[in-house]
């Protein structure tokens, strides 16, 4: 997880948020601690229990003109007050020219003060968007993933067993690459982790016997992308003779990524299976599920009912002493 | 471990680490400022960019986990073979 402080703010969205510091350039250094943004409304009223001082705080037109409305004095106490909490971070929507009493607070309590052109709704939702993307939960895995069909298919398995050959194939036939041997996971909301190439990594691939290869370059533009919501793990393995594998797929089966739930398919490899041709059923096979059909389900139900009518036929027939 | 070569982990050495790993059968891991990669990932490696005055940590897990971190641990003290 990144730290981000007010300056790093300033750095990233400077130009995007117009942002310009007013006064409390000793609070630049402050860590912002959380994605959460306050609108200090009841605490300029005077009350200040459970204030939460270490978001964000955004004053809007509402707030200023509360604040010009008081007399000088009293507008420092309200202000003092809030200050005195130890706030992180001050700003100013509609770039409103704060009044001379905020300005001196910020500096004194050094808390930086900010202003934004935009108005108070627009910088509180893209402000969240931006502390939520900072704040995300994020990991690096070593696998691989390709966008097959629209389904973001992570392979993982030990090193060496083949998962950048399958990828290879894969883009041969039309699908993206988007992260080979280390995958940036980032996880967006508790149902949703996007996974990306680290910076230097980019769509390189290493094909034991040929070195690194540029996927990008040699497929062109098409054969890759920047980022992909991963959907299924592909796990594979070296075929073991002991282990049994699933043959029926009435059960899904899960794993975890960053605390989020994805289904999970492990393939055994053995000579003359085409995992390219595999990993297309899955992705289809995962599409299929989304869009409420589960074949083994209704292959397994449709058995089970046609010998139920049997069961029941029979029984008919058995007891008709005609 | 302490990267000491002026070049830093680049390819070849990133190479001779991989190569070293690939030799053993524990699962082993380098990192960098706590950013993890598979030790037998070419890619993973060099994407470390592990430059000269940094410092990579091993980790190993398996079988023969003391005698790769050894032979890792070999291939850094020995300078990647270079001057």
């Amino acid at each position: 997880m990144d730290t981000v402080t007010v300056e790093r703010l300033l750095e990233d969205r400077r130009n995007q948020f117009e942002l310009a510091v007013l006064a409390g350039r000793t609070g630049l250094k402050r860590k912002i601690l959380n994605a959460e943004i306050h609108r200090p409304g009841l605490a300029l009223s005077g009350f200040v229990e459970r204030y939460p001082n270490k978001r964000t705080q955004v004053l809007g037109e509402t707030e200023l003109a509360y604040l010009n409305s008081l007399d000088s004095d009293l507008r420092r106490e309200v202000l003092e007050r809030l200050y005195r909490l130890d706030l992180t971070l001050v700003v100013l929507s509609k770039n409103l020219p704060p009044p001379e009493e905020m300005v001196a607070l910020a500096d004194q309590y050094q808390t930086a003060l900010l202003s934004t052109r935009l108005s108070t709704t627009e910088f509180i939702s893209r402000l969240s968007v931006y502390l939520d993307t900072r704040f995300a939960p994020s990991t690096q895995i070593h696998g691989t993933l390709v966008d097959v069909y629209g389904v973001g298919l992570l392979y993982t398995g030990k090193s060496g067993i083949g998962k950048s050959e399958v990828a290879l194939d894969l883009v041969e036939r039309g699908h993206r690459l988007v992260a080979d041997d280390v995958v940036r996971i980032t996880r967006r909301s508790a149902e949703v982790i996007i996974g990306t190439a680290g910076e230097r990594l980019g769509h390189h691939m290493e094909i034991r016997g040929i070195g690194i290869v540029n996927v990008e370059k040699l497929f062109g533009i098409r054969a890759v992308r920047q980022q992909k919501r991963i959907e299924v793990e592909v796990r594979l393995e070296m075929w073991k003779d002991e282990v049994e594998y699933e043959r029926l797929g009435l059960e899904d089966k899960f794993t975890t990524v960053l605390g989020t739930e994805i289904p999970l398919v492990t393939i055994p490899l053995s000579p003359g299976k085409n995992i390219t041709v595999i990993s297309e059923v899955i992705a289809m096979n995962h599409m299929l599920k989304v869009y409420g059909v589960h074949t083994p389900r209704e292959f397994s139900k449709a058995l089970a009912d046609e010998m139920m009518r049997r069961h029941a036929t029979a029984q008919y027939l058995e007891s008709d002493t005609e | 471990m302490k990267v000491t070569n002026p070049l830093g982990v680049h390819a070849r050495p990133a190479a001779m680490l991989v190569q070293t790993a690939a030799k053993f059968k524990s699962e082993i891991w380098l990192s960098k400022d706590g950013n993890e990669v598979n030790g037998k990932s070419m890619l993973g490696v060099m994407t470390l960019a592990a430059e000269m005055g940094s410092t990579v940590i091993i980790k190993a897990d398996g079988p023969d986990e003391d005698k790769a971190i050894e032979a890792l641990a070999r291939v850094f003290e020995i300078r990647f073979g270079e001057a």
